[in-house]
């Protein structure tokens, strides 16, 4: 019997599922050549990425008050 | 000094060793909140709340995890007590239109999304947004994974997951909030 091709949208699913994770299983190595020959799901798997990026990339500075404040609440304060 | 030699001796009472561990540990659990609140105020409240909560307990801290992840479990289970105190809308549902998360379409070109989240209060608003439509649970497991860096294992030991549900939540949450991106970009 032969192996249906795997679909953009399984790929998506699993580009989801695995970004970070192992990519040597069986299943991978099949996403991987799908990914080689299909700009589609390359862009899907860049713009996961990016997405992640983003909110790695925004980070807010705690305030001097704010550790100043926490402290005292704990009777830490040198 | 080594972490574990001041867990020791702020478990035994030593002020300083304690004081040196908040502030180890204060910029990150306060990043933390507000990356799930997305709010400054609720931010200082959960991290005193964290802290509070690690001083209390401290002495219960047994090695079986790192310091951190015991960290992350507290500060966790503040923010979804905040969220449940001040929800304020509702929150997609992956029930029925999960398959909607894998569209085709690509309205925005994401090579022109500007890199530089620190500078962009229009890409900010974006992301604030996009967060704040998932559940508090889908932005946890979110946040602990891909952008604190946990792995797939920790953010199970964190949120009392297991593997597979971490996986799921994971990957519909990457999904939901990469398409958000696209249609902001539209
Ligand atoms: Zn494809």
């Amino acid at each position: 019997m032969k192996k249906e091709k795997i679909t953009c949208k399984e790929v998506m699913k699993h580009v989801c599922e695995s970004l970070g994770e192992n990519l040597n299983d069986d299943k991978c190595v099949e996403i991987r050549n799908h990914l080689d020959s299909c700009p589609n799901c390359r862009e899907y798997f860049k713009s996961v990425e990016i997405t992640i990026e983003c909110y790695r990339k925004y980070n807010v500075q705690m305030p001097e008050e704010a550790h100043d404040r926490l402290m005292k609440m704990l009777g830490l304060e040198d | 000094m080594e972490e574990k030699q001041l867990i020791e001796k702020a478990q035994n009472g030593d002020k300083k060793a304690l004081a040196e561990l908040v502030k180890n540990y204060e910029q990150t659990i306060y990043n933390f909140a507000f990356k799930i609140c997305r709010d400054k105020n609720y931010a200082e409240q959960i991290m005193q709340e964290t802290f509070y909560s690690m001083v209390k307990s401290l002495h219960q801290f047994d090695y079986n995890s790192k310091l951190s992840t015991w960290l992350y479990r507290i500060v966790a289970n503040h923010c979804l007590m905040m969220a449940r105190k001040v929800r304020s809308r509702p929150f997609v549902s992956f029930d029925d239109d999960e398959e909607n998360l894998f569209e085709e379409k690509y309205a925005a070109d994401w090579n022109t999304i500007p890199y530089k989240v620190a500078e962009n209060e229009e890409l900010k608003n974006i992301l604030d947004n996009a967060i704040q439509n998932l559940s508090p649970d889908y932005r946890l497991v979110f946040l602990l994974r891909d952008v604190e860096g946990l792995s797939t294992e920790e953010t199970a030991q964190v949120t009392e997951l297991s593997i597979p549900a971490v996986k799921s939540r994971l990957h519909r949450a990457r999904a939901f909030l990469r398409k958000e991106i696209n249609q902001a970009f539209t």
